[in-house]
């Protein structure tokens, strides 16, 4: 195993940057996960990594070496796909023993390794089959023997469960997450699912059109988001993001809506929005942290509920805010409906606060 | 449950077999069927007919005497005739062969450069190749001989060989092209990074996956090359070189013409194409509609 540099990566198709001055470094075991949205980056990243793509400029280094010239194959890596790229003509064994055939191993040792593979993945009796006989999660499963048959320094994976289907997925997410336990191995794996991300990872780089926008361990990055844009994209249902204005009222800091109504602000809180560069200031809350009253409360806005959504164990309710989707989440004993007139207050301890012009999350110090 | 099912389907067959469509589609088969079938019965039964019974009217739809007298004159080597025929039938099996051979070794690499990298003046290159498949073969008739002359290559195979793989090889490329575009990009890949060079990769992972398209290229360049008749006929003038599409016309002459030597030659001549294409039907069938649908 080894620890993986990226150095100011930068990746670009003619005018266009598709990856930006990417720079973290990926601590030997660590298994990282590169998440964002379609075309931001994450996949063109690995594949720069895995040397499928060349460079436009930056340093890549695994382990020890540079390995910014070598071929993929001098790389010391192995990489699982998201269509699996299973080799079509060949077996099971066949496919796990084609990247140890191509390293010139003895015969009986490639026999040996493919075997404890099929072993460890449970899939000794699959060996014969070619790979459109087995059903999409033993593909995926093959995808993965191959990688691990030879003992790589470092696991690619672009993807590796978006073509199973939803309960399969569940599945191999606690299996490439023991899988990483077991091997203490250094993964990079590529998502664009941030649930993924957040349930696997030891850390997580969010990446955004084509830049990195934070690296961190899913704790961190889901409590303390960089911005706007991190913010909205880790965590399920996404951040309430509400554009307000500040103003001063009796001396004090306080936010106004173009609704009308003012929302007071905790000291802290006031410190950060006074160091905003406009009077626009964008408040996040994620559902857990805005309370739902049924009645007014000192320091609750009001608001209509506009769609109600009972997921058994909690329901969620949509409103809307000064032009913005809120979501809330109330005990399903709390009865609410469609077009009813709420109120919402809330946690000045655990919202966040943007400024509207940098979208940069807004800091008391 | 079964029994749900197999009504339900009974009941739609009938439904479908009144449907006009299908019946005009069936009396529009049979038509092709006819028409495709009648002239090659019409030289097979030819050819066993004997010099008269040939040339009689009204015609004879069975040969009182059925004869193999015109194969054993053909396939006989100690016939003057036979010894052409046989030439010219060897003479065409080699520029074919060898302008397969040539197709294929160009057209893979090409193909799946077209498909893979990009280079500048791609687009452009690409469509050049498709441009020569605008004009009639015809047009470079002449400039082509001039050219063959001026390189003295006339009265050699090799100026057909370079003609046919000129005209074949647009299409073996575009064919191949589209055959190597569906074959993902990740299987390469994938090799690569399990210890494979860029060439290996292509040897070992995707050259056997394209054997249905390079099987397809080959017989298409094979038929080309069979079939053509105007540049052998004007590049070729040496007897002991003709091809057999030019060589078979020696069974037209001033006075007479041997139609059941002429149909027995034509015969023969298509059982080559007629094998290749039952051995290989498959592949050519499943080259041609690779990537129509998604599997």
């Amino acid at each position: 195993m080894a620890h993986v540099v990226l150095k100011d990566l930068v990746k670009t198709y003619g005018s266009f940057k598709a990856v930006n001055n990417v720079s973290l470094t990926v601590n030997d075991g660590e298994f990282v996960a590169l998440v964002g949205p379609s075309g931001c980056g994450k996949t063109t990243t690995l594949n720069l990594v895995a040397g499928l793509t060349p460079i436009t400029s930056g340093d890549i280094v695994i382990g020890e070496r540079l390995v910014n010239d070598l071929d993929p194959k001098d790389r010391d890596i192995a990489m699982v796909f998201q269509n699996y790229a299973l080799y079509p003509q060949k077996s099971v064994y066949k496919n796990l023993a084609f990247p140890l055939q191509m390293r010139k191993l003895p015969r009986d040792e490639i026999d040996r390794k493919v075997k404890e593979a099929a072993r460890v993945l449970d899939m000794t009796h699959l060996l014969e089959r070619k790979p459109r006989e087995l059903s999409g999660g033993q593909q995926q499963r093959v995808a993965l023997g191959r990688a691990l048959v030879r003992d790589p320094a470092v696991f690619l994976m672009d993807e590796p469960l978006s073509n199973l289907d939803a309960k399969l997925r569940v599945q191999m997410r606690s299996e490439i997450k023991r899988f990483h336990q077991d091997l203490k191995a250094t993964i990079i794996y590529v998502t664009h699912d941030q649930l993924e991300a957040v349930t696997m990872a030891d850390k997580m780089a969010v990446m955004n059109g084509g830049y990195l926008q934070q690296y961190d361990s899913p704790a961190q990055v889901f409590a303390h988001p960089v911005n706007m844009f991190v913010a909205s994209f880790i965590g399920s249902p996404a951040m309430s993001l509400i554009p307000l204005e500040a103003s001063t009222a009796n001396g004090n800091t306080v936010l106004t809506s173009a609704e009308g109504w003012i929302l007071e602000l905790s000291q802290l809180n006031a410190r950060k929005v006074q160091r905003a560069t406009t009077k626009k200031v964008v408040l996040g809350a994620r559902h857990s942290t805005i309370k739902l009253h049924k009645s007014a409360a000192p320091g609750a806005i009001p608001a209509k509920a506009y769609t109600v959504e009972p997921t058994g164990d909690v329901t969620f309710v949509q409103a809307f805010l000064s032009g913005a989707i809120v979501n809330i989440s109330v005990s399903p004993n709390i009865a609410v409906a469609p077009d009813e007139q709420i109120w919402l207050e809330f946690d000045q301890e655990r919202t966040h606060l943007f400024d509207g012009e940098t979208e940069m999350a807004l800091k008391a110090d | 449950m079964s029994t749900i099912a197999e009504t339900a389907s009974r009941g739609q067959t009938r439904r479908r077999s009144v449907d006009g469509w299908q019946w005009a589609g069936r009396v529009f088969l049979l038509f092709m069927l006819l028409y495709t079938a009648l002239p090659m019965i019409w030289m097979l039964i030819t050819s066993i007919k004997s010099g008269f019974a040939a040339t009689q009217f009204p015609p004879q739809w069975w040969p009182d005497e059925p004869t193999l007298a015109s194969y054993q004159k053909l396939l006989d080597p100690q016939n003057s005739v036979g010894q052409d025929f046989l030439r010219f039938f060897w003479n065409s099996l080699f520029v074919s062969t060898v302008t397969t051979i040539l197709s294929v070794i160009v057209a893979v690499p090409a193909a799946y450069a077209f498909s893979r990298f990009s280079f500048p003046g791609r687009n452009f290159l690409f469509f050049a190749v498709l441009l020569r498949n605008m004009f009639p073969a015809v047009i470079f008739l002449v400039p082509l001989f001039i050219l063959m002359r001026a390189i003295g290559l006339v009265n050699t195979h090799g100026s057909l060989v370079l003609t046919y793989l000129t005209f074949g090889l647009p299409l073996a490329i575009w064919l191949l092209k589209g055959f190597y575009d569906n074959i993902p990009v990740q299987l390469e890949q994938a090799a690569r990074i399990d210890g494979a060079t860029r060439f290996q990769a292509f040897i070992l992972i995707v050259m056997p996956l394209s054997t249905p398209g390079i099987i397809a290229t080959a017989i298409y360049s094979f038929i080309g090359a069979w079939n053509e008749y105007i540049y052998a006929y004007t590049f070729l003038s040496k007897n002991d070189q003709l091809t057999l599409p030019v060589g078979i016309q020696r069974f037209f002459s001033e006075n007479t013409t041997d139609f059941p030597g002429l149909m027995a030659a034509s015969f023969m001549m298509s059982v080559p194409v007629v094998v290749l294409f039952l051995v290989l039907q498959r592949y050519f069938v499943r080259a041609l509609t690779e990537g129509a649908v998604k599997h």
